[in-house]
């Protein structure tokens, strides 16, 4: 049961923590901004899905994991409308063009 | 009848209740829904709301009666006792103060007095919501008229039914309210705003004195209620209070400065800054002052009349209601309502009756040459309310408070009286002024009978003509002036009337009466004799210029829309109909006024031995008047009373008869001739004695002066410097934030991630902390101490000579005994999952019993490497807790961080 060490969980979630949050502050397509947010939001269900496996008498981990899914789904029907309307605007998807309210 | 009194019994009677409310509905209704319901209903809720209000004073005043009987019967005293009915609303509030809390309800009692000013107000009142309904028909603003003059109503009542001062105030402050607004009612010209404006000024200025009187009350009685003022003021209210110096001011110091020494100034100013005895003054004395600073104010006396002249901007039916009948009376009522307070000062009744004199002779010589019509009768009321004060000034509270009730009807008769004459001028002449000034008026006698025959009526009874109502007041009022004499409760150092002071009273009084009977008849004369010099009238005229209904006057002294022909009068005579008699909803309230103006006065006819209304009234002053004396060298009854009538008859008389031979016989020119003679003492005395001039010059421009110097405070301080400090520091938080605030999303996420490194290498990072629980120190030797814990945390204790526990997770627990006097120093060292280190050493020192059983205090040394001596030791704290680090401690045990 214990076959794969908790560790290795942890690291493969920091990875994909970390290539979330540079995509995130290094690109600039809207679309790519989203998928490295639900990069980073599937880094954390990780860990917590791991968390959980190390301590079964409690489903806290598993549940916190659907709460996020569910609010990670939520955020990208929300954020991929907000980046239609704002492709039908602007004809861009870069996120520097949304400076509408600037100057 | 029966059920009525078992429905209200006479210590909860709601049925005032009812009394109260209707007014108020129907200023409600009024106010809010009145422009959507037109003016008939408007009409039918104010006088519907009034008429069941008046029914409801009229039960109240029958079952008074029937309370006073019982309580006469209940009683063996030979002074009638005081029926009251009384109605407790809600609690206001409890006042909590250093002497213990004072109470204040809600309360309504109802007296004689109040249920006779009851009627007054809500029956004059209807009758003068009758005939507003006519006179108001053309004016856009009916329903606000209406919705004001109920709410007037309504706080009139509150005014006169309240049974402790506070209630009282806030109908005293209802009114004053009621009255600014009515005055200003026409309020898009400027004239009639700034009259508003004028009125609720003086008015502030009299509340500010109720407002002292009802603080000292507090203070003296520990009450306000009316019952209990009553009750503490003889025994309360005669101490001395002493008035200058101010306080316990060092004045000594304060003057013998060494800038300015004693020496420096002349004797008399140092005299009066330092005089050799404090003045001191009865406490009755300056309650009194400062009420009756209130009464000027709402009574229009002198220094704070000049605002009633000028209330006549407002219609005339609110100068008939409020600006004659009801709300000016309320000072009257008010001294007569504390007169138990007023009687303990001779002092403070001499400054009533001097005051009210003084005005009514100095409002009668203006009113003797005033050429509008309302302005005459402006004057009139202000020297009329001088009697009322003279009446209860010099004791007389019966009298003069029968003087409110009589004057309301007659010169409520007189104004409406007014306004008929100037609702027919309006047919031709549509000037505010020109339609009230007497010169366009005359011989309207043939044209308006009803409207000259009521007013005929109340000149004579203003006029004091025998028989009339005028008369039995306005003469008792001066007959009691020669007698009495206001003796108070003659404690040591009172200061008493000088026997002068009852007859001089007097006389000023028989001469004001002259004045008044006078241009009463000037102005009856002038308006219904002679010719008619309004326009020329032509038989069957029309109108060439037609106004969408041919009975349309617009607003009464109101807008006055510029009419072709007016503007070329000088040239061409103005032309128009005869002037008509107002119609019957106008005529009605005249007629009722009238005939009580003609028969009120045998409610209280005195001299002929018929007077219900006075012997009703006596029991509330019965307690007062123990304390007024008749003047040495008088007696009260005999034929002293019909001797004193004489001049005032003679008054009369020679009033009118001046007045016809004036105005009649000679046409007025004796009046050209004086203004041709003496033109500058005419014009003075028209022009008011310049009163309002000499006001503007000293009150008003003093605090102009002032105004302006907050102004240029305002202007450098205010705006020039904290604003514009403010806006800097605003401007330059905004610079330095706008350099974060990029708009780039990347920014704001890196900035965040940033931040979590942080928090990240915070939590990462080992934290040795120590609690030392050493409650067993002094008894065993024992201490026990526990690391903080934390994330992977394992712990390593040593030491010298202690045993030593090598890393392990489970060890945040470390034991050691020690022996006494001894000191050990156990080092903590805390490994986390990283595999990074820190250590923190902890000093203790078991101290040795100093010979008794005495617990010493803990020494507890966590001795950061490097730290300063004597910083850092959470010692004192008391013994046998245990010890705690926390707050500002855990930095120094952080700096041994590291190792």
């Amino acid at each position: 049961m214990n076959a794969i060490p908790l560790e290795y969980y942890l690291t493969v979630a920091g990875v994909l923590f970390s290539i979330g949050c540079i995509g995130f502050l290094l690109r600039r397509n809207l679309l790519v901004l989203l998928m490295s947010i639900e990069l980073m939001l599937n880094a954390v269900n990780l860990t917590l899905v791991a968390f959980n496996r190390m301590y079964p008498q409690s489903h806290g981990g598993q549940v916190f994991a659907f709460f996020v899914i569910v609010v990670a789904a939520a955020e990208a029907a929300i954020g991929l409308a907000i980046v239609l309307a704002f492709f039908r605007v602007r004809k861009t998807i870069r996120s520097d063009d949304a400076d509408l309210l600037r100057n | 009848m029966n059920a009525l009194s078992k429905i209200f019994p006479s210590n909860d009677f709601a049925l005032l209740a009812i009394v109260l409310a209707m007014p108020l509905i129907g200023a409600f209704v009024n106010g809010v829904f009145g422009k959507r319901l037109g003016k008939e209903a408007v009409r039918l809720m104010a006088l519907s709301a009034l008429g069941v209000s008046f029914i409801a004073s009229v039960l109240t005043f029958v079952m008074l009666g029937k309370a006073e009987a019982i309580a006469h019967a209940a009683t063996t005293e030979k002074f009638h006792p005081v029926g009251k009915l009384t109605w407790v609303a809600w609690r206001w509030l409890d006042l909590n103060g250093q002497y213990g809390s004072v109470p204040i309800d809600v309360a309504f009692g109802v007296d004689a007095m109040t249920a006779t000013m009851m009627l007054v107000v809500t029956g004059v009142g209807f009758l003068i919501h009758l005939y507003s309904s006519e006179y108001m028909k053309k004016d856009p603003g009916y329903y606000r008229f209406f919705a004001y003059l109920n709410l007037f109503i309504f706080s009139m009542l509150v005014l006169i039914m309240g049974d402790n001062l506070p209630v009282l105030f806030v109908g005293w402050e209802g009114v004053g309210l009621c009255s600014y607004l009515l005055i200003g009612f026409w309020f898009t010209e400027e004239k009639n705003a700034s009259a508003g404006k004028k009125a609720f000024i003086a008015n502030r200025i009299g509340d500010f004195g109720l407002l002292c009187a009802m603080a000292m009350l507090l203070y003296y009685c520990g009450t306000l209620t009316f019952d209990g003022i009553k009750n503490a003021a003889p025994n309360t209210l005669l101490s001395e209070v002493k008035v200058w110096p101010l306080g316990n001011l060092p004045i000594e110091k304060v003057w013998d400065v060494e800038f300015a020494p004693k020496s420096m100034w002349p004797n008399w100013l140092v005299h009066l800054f330092l005089p050799e005895e404090a003045i001191k003054v009865k406490a009755a004395t300056l309650v009194a002052w400062s009420l009756f600073l209130g009464c000027a104010g709402k009574s229009a006396q002198i220094p704070l009349y000049v605002w009633l002249p000028d209330a006549m901007a407002g219609p005339t039916p609110v100068s008939a209601l409020i600006h004659a009948a009801t709300m000016v009376t309320a000072g009257v009522y008010l001294v007569a309502r504390m007169s138990d307070v007023f009687v303990l000062s001779p002092a403070a009744m001499a400054t009533v009756a001097i005051v009210g004199a003084a005005t009514a002779i100095f409002a009668a010589t203006i009113g003797l040459l005033q050429t509008d019509l309302k302005k005459v009768l402006a004057y009139s009321t202000v020297s009329q309310l001088g009697f009322m004060f003279i009446g209860v000034g010099v004791g007389a509270f019966t009298s003069g408070f029968f003087h409110v009730f009589t004057h309301a009807f007659f010169k409520a008769c007189l104004f409406l009286g007014a306004g008929s004459v100037i609702h027919a001028l309006h047919v031709r002449i549509h000037d505010t002024d020109k339609s009230q000034d007497m010169s366009n008026m005359g011989g309207l006698a043939k044209y308006m009978p009803i409207t000259h025959a009521t007013y005929f009526v109340s000149c004579l009874s203003i006029a004091g003509f025998p028989l009339t109502a005028g008369f039995f007041s306005k003469d008792e009022i001066l007959w009691r002036a020669y007698i009495n004499q206001a003796g108070g409760p003659k404690t040591e150092g009172m200061w008493l009337w000088p026997t002068w002071l009852g007859p001089s009273l007097y006389w000023v009084g028989i001469v004001a009466a002259t004045m008044t009977s006078f241009y009463m008849f000037r102005s009856y004369f002038l308006t219904f004799h002679g010719e008619f010099r309004g326009w020329k009238i032509v038989k069957g005229w029309v109108d060439p210029h037609p106004h969408p209904d041919p009975d349309d006057h617009g607003a009464h002294d109101s807008h006055a829309h510029a009419d072709p022909d007016a503007e070329v009068a000088p040239k061409k005579r103005l032309e128009g109909p005869e002037p008509h008699e107002s119609p019957l909803p106008m005529t009605i309230p005249l007629m009722v006024l009238g005939a009580f103006a003609l028969v009120a006065g045998f409610l209280g006819a005195e001299p002929l031995g018929i007077a219900p209304l006075i012997h009703k009234l006596e029991p509330i002053f019965a307690n007062a008047e123990r304390l007024v004396g008749i003047r040495a060298g008088t007696h009260e009854h005999g034929g002293q009373m019909w001797l004193m009538m004489v001049p005032g008859v003679v008054a009369c008389f020679g009033g009118i008869l001046a007045a016809y031979s004036v105005y009649v016989t000679r046409r007025g020119e004796p009046e050209v001739a004086f203004k041709q003679g003496f033109p500058r003492l005419h014009s003075l005395i028209y022009e008011k004695w310049r009163i309002d001039e000499l006001y503007d010059a000293t009150v008003i421009g003093m605090v102009d002066a002032l105004a302006d110097i907050f102004v240029m405070a305002d202007t450098w301080i205010v705006d020039g410097i904290i604003a514009k400090l403010t806006a800097l520091v605003t401007a330059a938080i905004g610079a330095l934030l706008r350099v974060v605030h990029t708009g780039r999303v990347q920014i704001y996420a890196a900035s965040m991630v940033i931040g979590l490194a942080v928090m990240g290498w915070f939590f990462v990072q080992p934290k040795a902390m120590v609690t030392i629980d050493e409650s067993k120190l002094n008894q065993t030797g024992e201490v026990v101490m526990t690391a903080a814990p934390g994330l992977g945390y394992a712990y390593k204790w040593s030491g010298k000579d202690v045993k030593e526990i090598e890393f392990s997770p489970g060890q945040s627990k470390y034991q050691l005994t020690l022996a006494q006097g001894e000191t050990r120093e156990v080092t903590v060292r805390v490994r986390n999952a990283f595999g990074r280190e820190t250590a923190t050493p902890v000093v203790i020192t078991r101290q040795k019993p100093q010979g008794q059983m005495m617990p010493t205090p803990q020494q507890f040394q966590p001795r950061p490497p490097g730290a300063a001596p004597g910083g850092a030791a959470p010692g004192g704290t008391a013994p046998g807790a245990p010890i705690k680090l926390e707050g500002s401690d855990i930095p120094n045990l952080l700096r041994g961080a590291g190792q």
